[in-house]
Parts: structure tokens; C-alpha cells; sequence
């Protein structure tokens, strides 16, 4: 069986909620010979990046997003340790993440810091109601260049407008970047700029390009900020 | 006619002489009185006075109790947290695993936390309102109420993957369904709108609701004294809406804004009351000539059938939206009456 075959089955077992099947699919494709961070990278990655294209079709609920981000989890701790000990790769990078103030709504962050930790980014979940100040204090405190900040509604995804605000005065703006997400920024596409957010991800798998992304215009922004040092 | 004769005629599929208009005010009323939503969501006369405040202010053709389901949540042994501009909302639930949720007590509608403040609220509107104006009370839907034991993740990872769990939590639940339901009927409410956010298209797959959760519906549903409106809860409904027609006491579905009017008509077929579907988010911004157009819209596509209300598809309206956009949506409705008689 090839390898795009091994991912269409993992695919068929997230759509259908078989976590257990999951489980069963990958010992197989291990017992195969498949070293797990291939596993990782050619089943797991693009089963997740296609459950994200059924959710953009609207073809794929929460719940079978939830499964997809709990059976990423379960390839994770089966994969994990083997594929850190076969491959010398680092973390993509760091990410904090994490609901804003007043914002209680945590699933869709979680799922999204699955699809992240699945596709090779280490990150730090802040967890619920989270004010501006402790989003940037973290991710000065690990250096990470992407903050990503998640709203239910219209009124909490407003807070986020704080989060700019504390990222800009502290003259971090090329250095973090600001990703939003959450259900109220799909259904009102123009928040985002509104809130002053970088970048959006209209679905969990699609943040690991959105964080690639952003991460890269920091480094970009180093870079030109360190051409420019010698001038001064 | 006045509002109770509007909607109860257009329930029946009576002629009425304009279609019902409804938008989501609970908060607002608070902000027409200057009352903050800390009291607002606390205290009945208060809340009462921020209804009468808006029927002054706009008319519309339904009162709405107390929709605040942290109030349940905190009942249960949850935390709420009060904002300035939006209602309350849960900030920690009573349960961390579906196990501790289990073992939870049921709350009493009559003296458990902030809900007496909800069962009395809706008596003074049903005292102050009856025959004039229908109030309904909003209650969570019975395959969504664990999520409020336990938040929704939790209640998703039990539903999905531990059937044992979920059955008890969804009979736990259920049981104070019905005597909350119950309890609001009993005091004076018209009717009911169920919340079914586990219904929605962006939250669980058709398969999910048809065989797991629709049972459950209709069970618990089945035991309810007094007429219930299925409510999407911000989701697209129109996959399940064929399944609906039938359940028990089912007067009415209300439709997202992203879900097809005329689809959602068809598949619900001619005996049921459609509700729906502005988009809330756009109240804030637009004007009222968009918000006047977007009504003509949904009034253009839904309401020759009969049986329609237009209305806001989704929770309490932002407390920045114009007084102006909201009326905008009543003129909108006198205006098509207004049409349609000139063309008869």
C-alpha cells in the first residue's frame, strides 16, 4: 500500500470519528517499516491539511475537526519520541496561543494547537481570558514570533484591538506577529484588519502556513533592521 | 392587531396584517435603561424595565425572557463573568470530565443562583405583556446543555468517545431540561426557543444529529407543556432541518443567516413557522437603508408562503447597533405589507 493510500485511510478514520481505527492505522503503516517521521509527515500532515479543505468547503463539522485534532494527538505521543531521535529537525517555532480576555470559547483553540504541535510547531497555550499584556509578556519570555489570539464573538474579538495596541507601544510589531482566529473572523473576513490582526486561518490546518508565514516576515524584518544597523 | 394577534395568525397560517418582526434585545434593554448587565442579569424589575424600554423604543412583536445561560452554568456550580456590553457567559463550568459532571446535583428552578431571577422575570412580562405581545424564553438545547457542566470540548471529546458517559450526562441534563422548560412555561411563557447548537452544520455531521441526538430531542421534547422554536445557534441548520417536521410540540425553526430561506422552507414544509436571518454582526455597521433592504430581501423570499418572521439570526443584537437599523427592519415589514395590499 502507498503512502497516499496509508493517508486517505487516516483521512476516512477522522471523518468517521474512529479514533480507535486511527490507532490501528498507524501501527500498521509503523509495523510496515515507515519510520514514524514519515508517519508524521505523510500521513498524519496531509490527512489534517485535507480535513482543513473539507471544514473550507464546509464539508467537515467541528466534531470531526475535534477527532482529527485528538487522533493528531495520538500520532503525536505514538510518533513523537522515535521521530525526534530520527530526525536532527527543531521545532518549526515557538507560538503562543490562547483565548482573549473575556473569551471563554476554548475548543477551537485547542484543535488548532494540535494541528500546530502535528505540524512541527512548539506551542504555549495561555489558555482562556487572557489578557494583552500576558500574550506579549510570553512571548518575549520564549521568544516566539507569532502571538495567535482566538474570539467567539463579535464583542471579545474587539479585545483583541488591546493585544495590537500592547504588541505596537512596545515597539514589537516586526518582531511579533499577530494571528486571530476564531469563528466570528470567518463569518466577518474584514475583522481582522479591524482588530489589527496579521493574518487569519479560516481553519486549523491552515495555521501552520499562516504561522510560517508571519514567522518569516519577522525574520525578514531582522534581517533588514540588521542591514540597516551599520548605517546609524 | 396588535402583537400577540400578528404572531399567533401567522403561527396558525392566518392572514395577519404585516409579517412579525423579532430582534434579540435582552442586553439592549440595559443600555436604553443605563442599567449595567451585571444588574440587568441579575435583578427582574430591572430586567423587565430594559423590555419595556425597548418595546417603547422599537415595538417588536415578541418579548424575550432572561437569555443568559451562564446563569445555568453557574447553577450547576459554574462561574459566570459579567461584561459592560455584552450578556454574561460561562468562565469556568462546574465539571473538568464527564465523570465529576455525573456526579453533579440538580439545580432547583425556584431557588438555586440566579435562576428564581429568570422565572420571575419572565412572570412580570408574561403578567405585563399577556394578550399584547408573546414572550418566549430561550433555553439551551438538550444535546448541547452538558457543554455547560463541562464546556464544550469536554462535552464533545464525551459525546464522541465515551458513549456511557454521554448517555447519563444527556440524561442528567435532560431531566432539568424538561423542569426548566417547565418551569418558564408555568410562568407565563408563550413558548420556547431551544437552542440546539449540537444541530449545526459547523459543530456536528448530519450522521451525529440524526442518530445520536434527534432522538434525544424528541424524548425530551415530548415532555414539554407548551410550543417550542428549534434555533440554530449561529450555525447553518439547513442539513438537518428535514428532520425536524414531526418533533413534539415543534411550532417553528429559526435559520441561521448563512442558511437558504427558500431551501429552509422547502425542507421544513408548509405547517411549520420560519424565522430568520439577518446577520447579526452586520447590525453594528450598516445602515438603515441596508438593513431595510436586507429585510425586503428575506420578506421577498419567505414570507409569500406565509408562516415567516423576520428576524436576527443569532443571540443578543451588539449594544452599538443604531436605534435606527432596528426599526429599520418593522419599516421594512410595513412597507411590504404596504406593497402587497396596493398590488392585491
Amino acid at each position: 500500500m502507498n503512502i497516499s493510500t496509508w493517508s486517505n485511510r487516516l483521512l476516512d478514520t477522522m471523518v468517521k470519528a474512529d479514533r480507535a481505527g486511527a490507532a490501528d492505522l498507524v501501527a500498521q503503516v509503523l509495523a510496515n517499516g515507515l519510520p514514524s517521521n514519515r508517519v508524521l509527515a505523510e500521513v498524519l500532515d496531509p490527512a489534517l491539511v485535507r480535513v482543513g479543505q473539507l471544514w473550507e468547503q464546509e464539508q467537515a463539522s467541528l466534531a470531526q475537526t475535534f477527532v482529527a485534532a485528538k487522533i493528531a494527538e495520538d500520532v503525536l505521543l505514538r510518533c513523537l519520541p522515535e521521530a525526534g531521535e530520527a530526525s536532527s529537525h527543531p521545532p518549526k517555532g515557538r507560538v503562543v496561543i490562547g483565548n482573549i480576555e473575556d473569551d471563554f470559547h476554548s475548543l477551537g483553540r485547542r484543535i488548532v494547537a494540535s494541528f500546530l504541535q502535528a505540524a512541527g510547531w512548539e506551542v504555549h497555550d495561555l489558555g482562556n481570558d487572557v489578557v494583552a499584556e500576558l500574550f506579549v509578556d510570553k512571548a518575549i519570555e520564549i521568544n516566539a514570533a507569532v502571538v495567535g489570539a482566538s474570539a467567539m464573538t463579535h464583542t471579545t474579538a474587539l479585545n483583541i484591538r488591546k493585544l495590537r495596541t500592547v504588541i505596537d507601544a512596545r515597539g514589537l510589531a516586526g518582531q511579533i506577529k499577530l494571528a486571530v482566529g476564531g469563528a466570528v473572523f470567518n463569518w466577518r473576513p474584514d475583522l481582522v484588519a479591524e482588530v489589527g490582526g496579521d493574518g487569519t486561518a479560516h481553519n486549523a490546518a491552515a495555521a501552520d502556513a499562516l504561522c510560517a508565514r508571519l514567522q518569516a516576515e519577522t525574520v525578514r524584518n531582522a534581517g533588514s533592521q540588521a542591514t540597516k544597523e551599520p548605517t546609524r | 392587531m396588535n402583537a400577540y394577534e400578528r404572531v399567533m395568525h401567522t403561527l396558525q397560517g392566518l392572514p395577519a396584517d404585516r409579517v412579525p418582526v423579532f430582534a434579540v434585545l435582552g442586553a439592549y434593554g440595559g443600555k436604553l435603561t443605563g442599567t449595567h448587565l451585571r444588574t440587568l442579569y441579575r435583578d427582574a424589575a430591572a430586567y423587565v424595565a430594559g423590555q419595556e424600554a425597548v418595546q417603547e423604543a422599537f415595538g417588536f412583536d415578541l418579548v424575550l425572557a432572561p437569555f443568559d445561560y451562564s446563569a445555568l452554568a453557574e447553577a450547576f456550580g459554574g462561574e459566570a463573568a459579567f461584561f459592560d456590553d455584552q450578556p454574561p457567559n460561562v468562565k469556568r463550568p462546574a465539571a473538568n470530565s464527564a465523570a465529576e459532571a455525573c456526579a453533579l446535583s440538580l439545580p432547583d428552578p425556584e431557588r438555586t443562583g440566579r435562576l428564581p431571577f429568570i422565572v420571575e422575570a419572565t412572570r412580570r412580562l408574561a403578567g405585563l405583556y399577556t394578550g399584547r405581545v408573546p414572550v418566549f424564553a430561550a433555553v439551551p438545547g438538550p444535546a448541547a446543555f452538558p457543554s455547560l457542566l463541562m464546556g464544550l470540548d469536554a462535552w464533545m471529546e464525551t459525546l464522541l468517545f465515551n458513549e456511557v458517559h454521554a448517555q447519563a450526562l444527556l440524561e442528567l441534563t435532560g431531566s432539568f431540561f424538561v423542569r426548566w422548560s417547565n418551569a418558564l412555561l408555568a410562568a407565563g411563557a408563550t413558548g420556547l426557543i431551544v437552542t440546539e447548537g449540537m444541530a449545526a452544520a459547523e459543530v456536528s455531521p448530519r450522521g451525529l444529529f440524526a442518530e445520536r441526538l434527534r432522538p434525544h430531542l424528541q424524548a425530551m421534547c415530548s415532555q414539554l407543556r407548551g410550543p417550542w422554536v428549534f434555533h440554530h445557534t449561529g450555525g447553518r441548520v439547513n442539513q438537518v432541518l428535514d428532520l425536524l417536521p414531526g418533533l413534539p410540540n415543534l411550532v417553528g425553526v429559526a435559520v441561521s443567516s448563512k442558511d437558504d430561506l427558500a431551501e429552509a422552507r422547502r425542507l421544513i414544509g408548509p405547517e411549520l413557522l420560519l424565522i430568520g436571518n439577518l446577520d447579526n454582526l452586520s447590525y453594528p455597521a450598516a445602515t438603515a437603508q441596508q438593513i431595510r433592504e436586507w429585510s425586503r430581501a428575506c420578506l421577498e423570499v419567505a414570507a409569500p408562503a406565509g408562516r415567516f418572521v423576520l428576524a436576527n439570526s443569532g443571540g443578543d443584537i451588539p449594544l452599538t447597533t443604531p436605534p435606527e437599523n432596528l426599526r429599520a427592519m418593522i419599516e421594512a415589514s410595513v412597507a411590504y405589507a404596504g406593497r402587497n395590499r396596493e398590488g392585491a
